[in-house]
């Protein structure tokens, strides 16, 4: 990692932490699930993904952590909430399961995407680590994909929630693909082999023609400038409850 | 000729795999005397209408148990304090979840539906283990439920290997396993925290105080083996007090060897008995929490009622029943 200029490292971890965030966020709102999702087969499901997505976030921030020369576990404990880089989509809660379907089906073709592109990523180890990652995410994808068309074609009540769900929360979606730090020089080094932009462009190919028929037209909403800063009192909630224990006693170990 | 008369007298019927069992369907005398002597049922086995009750009641009550055991330790997911007990921690409770979603089906495949379970455990009807009817207050309890509560359990599903209903008795096999996982998580997550600072170890220290009675109650009073027809037909194969002689054995000598000290002044072992002696065990206080009044008992129903109440047009909406609506 040394061999990377000081600019292109700090880009790589300005990209490591907001994919890092994002995993790590998600997997914590799944695990809301837990215990009380709609079946039991439904709840061993979540659990298993917020494993995954919290074992993705766990990489992800060891790799960083041995780029900045600092601790995996400080660094996704120890920030106050305004410091998380994860998209705006990642902010809400789970809500209703309609909710959690959209929002999980709009982040998992959006992780997708990006996963595909960091696995030909000229930086070595993220490269090694997207083409792992990807391998669990695609179950993460077949398993929200059936559920999308489950409700899509199931029940009035279940396509209505869906649909405002997925209205809801489609310029949030768009956050994933904010524009990074940086991110001219990861393009330029192919650390990031195509732009967020780029990136965004090939996700909207895919998932309109699939979210339409059950939203209706989705506008063309660029990313937000501050996609990946803005908070809300849902994350500072979820921010107070995941470092309760972690803060509680200076010098602790755990 | 109805098919069942068929089968009676047809040798050339294709058997299960574990063969026909040694007693005649419908002969309640050779049934229970084969069960008493280590016989093994099946589900599709002829059994009495009071054995397969007898069964059901007993698994129902542990697939609840695995269902509400989810609950206390669902809040510190979110506050677990590293990656790695955070991974840890969500994996242990997709295990329960996952062995309440294997003994249910043991439990349905004897005739009750799941719904139905479901169902009678939220309106209060049918029973869980006394330690899920407690609240959690710290870190501390994570480390203990997982180290001291699924031990307690492993030492009477160790013995449930050995059940007379051979579904069960597989099931506890896999089951026995992941719990063994969990054990050792919990004793981690307990062991770090008495080798950091003194805040830490009172923490858990103050856990064990409060765990201590619950853990003494959890394996029931003592029962006379020839009235216990849970033993009797072998559904279980130790008692109640034989089990927290077990769990005392291996598990007082490895709390007090890692500086912890046990709420109860009269714990020895007579050397000459080789029993644990202890303080009677609060039997008011178990007969109270299992039947609904432990300090969480209510509100824990009243959380799974309200999100089982949430969630049920997800179920509707798969199985089509709303869709005629």
């Amino acid at each position: 990692m040394s061999d990377l200029q000081p600019a292109l490292a700090q880009a790589l971890a300005e990209l490591l932490l907001a994919t890092a965030d994002d995993e790590f966020v998600i997997g914590f709102w799944d695990s809301e699930w837990t215990g009380i999702a709609p079946m039991i087969e439904e709840d061993v499901a979540t659990s298993s993904i917020a494993q995954d997505e919290i074992g993705h976030a766990r990489a992800l921030y060891e790799m960083l952590a041995t780029l900045t020369d600092a601790d995996a576990d400080a660094i996704a404990f120890g920030r106050e909430s305004d410091a998380y880089r994860h998209a705006s989509l990642l902010n809400h809660p789970c809500r209703d399961w309609a909710f959690s379907v959209a929002r999980r089906y709009l982040y998992e073709t959006a992780d997708a995407v990006r996963l595909a592109a960091l696995a030909g990523s000229a930086h070595e180890p993220l490269a090694q680590l997207a083409a792992k990652m990807r391998r669990e995410e695609t179950y993460h994808l077949l398993h929200v994909d059936a559920w999308l068309r489950r409700l899509a074609e199931g029940a009035p009540d279940g396509r209505q929630r869906l649909a405002a769900a997925l209205s809801e929360l489609w310029p949030d979606a768009q956050d994933v693909f904010a524009p990074l730090a940086g991110e001219a020089a990861l393009v330029a080094e192919r650390v990031l082999p195509e732009s967020m932009p780029a990136l965004r462009a090939a996700w909207l190919s895919r998932v309109r023609p699939i979210l339409e028929p059950i939203a209706g037209a989705l506008p063309d909403v660029a990313p937000s400038p501050n996609g990946r800063t803005r908070r809300t009192e849902d994350f500072a909630w979820l921010h107070g409850e995941f470092t309760l224990v972690a803060r509680s006693q200076a010098g602790a170990t755990w | 000729m109805r098919y069942a008369e068929t089968r009676m007298n047809d040798t050339d019927v294709i058997q299960p795999l574990n063969g026909r069992p040694p007693y005649e369907p419908g002969d309640a005398d050779a049934f229970y005397a084969h069960v008493g002597t280590g016989g093994k049922v099946e589900a599709d086995d002829w059994m009495t209408d009071d054995y397969r009750a007898a069964v059901l009641k007993f698994v129902e009550m542990h697939a609840n148990s695995e269902l509400m055991g989810v609950l206390p330790e669902r809040d510190w997911i979110m506050r677990a304090p590293t990656l790695r007990r955070k991974l840890a921690l969500t994996s242990k409770i997709q295990d329960e979840v996952g062995h309440a979603q294997l003994l249910y089906r043991v439990a349905e495949d004897l005739g009750k539906p799941r719904a139905t379970m479901l169902a009678d455990l939220l309106a209060g009807k049918t029973k869980f283990h006394n330690v899920f009817h407690y609240p959690t207050r710290s870190w501390a309890d994570v480390g203990i439920i997982a180290w001291l509560v699924d031990a307690a359990a492993i030492v009477s599903q160790q013995a449930l290997r050995d059940s007379s209903y051979a579904p069960y008795a597989r099931t506890m096999r896999k089951i026995c396993w992941e719990e063994s996982v969990h054990v050792m998580h919990g004793r981690d997550v307990v062991l770090t925290m008495m080798s950091g600072t003194d805040a830490q170890r009172a923490m858990v220290q103050e856990a064990l105080d409060r765990w201590w009675g619950p853990l003494m109650q959890m394996h029931g009073p003592p029962t006379d083996p020839a009235k216990d027809k849970d033993l009797h037909w072998g559904i279980k194969a130790k008692g109640n007090e034989q089990l927290r002689q077990e769990f005392l054995s291996i598990y007082v000598p490895r709390i007090r060897e890692i500086g912890l000290r046990i709420p109860d002044p009269a714990l020895r072992l007579d050397e000459t008995t080789a029993r644990w002696v202890y303080t009677e065990p609060d039997w008011d206080e178990l007969r109270s929490v299992v039947t609904g009044h432990g300090p969480a008992s209510q509100s824990r129903l009243e959380f799974r009622r309200v999100n089982y109440a949430a969630t049920q047009w997800v179920r509707d909406a798969i199985m089509g029943n709303a869709a005629a609506a």
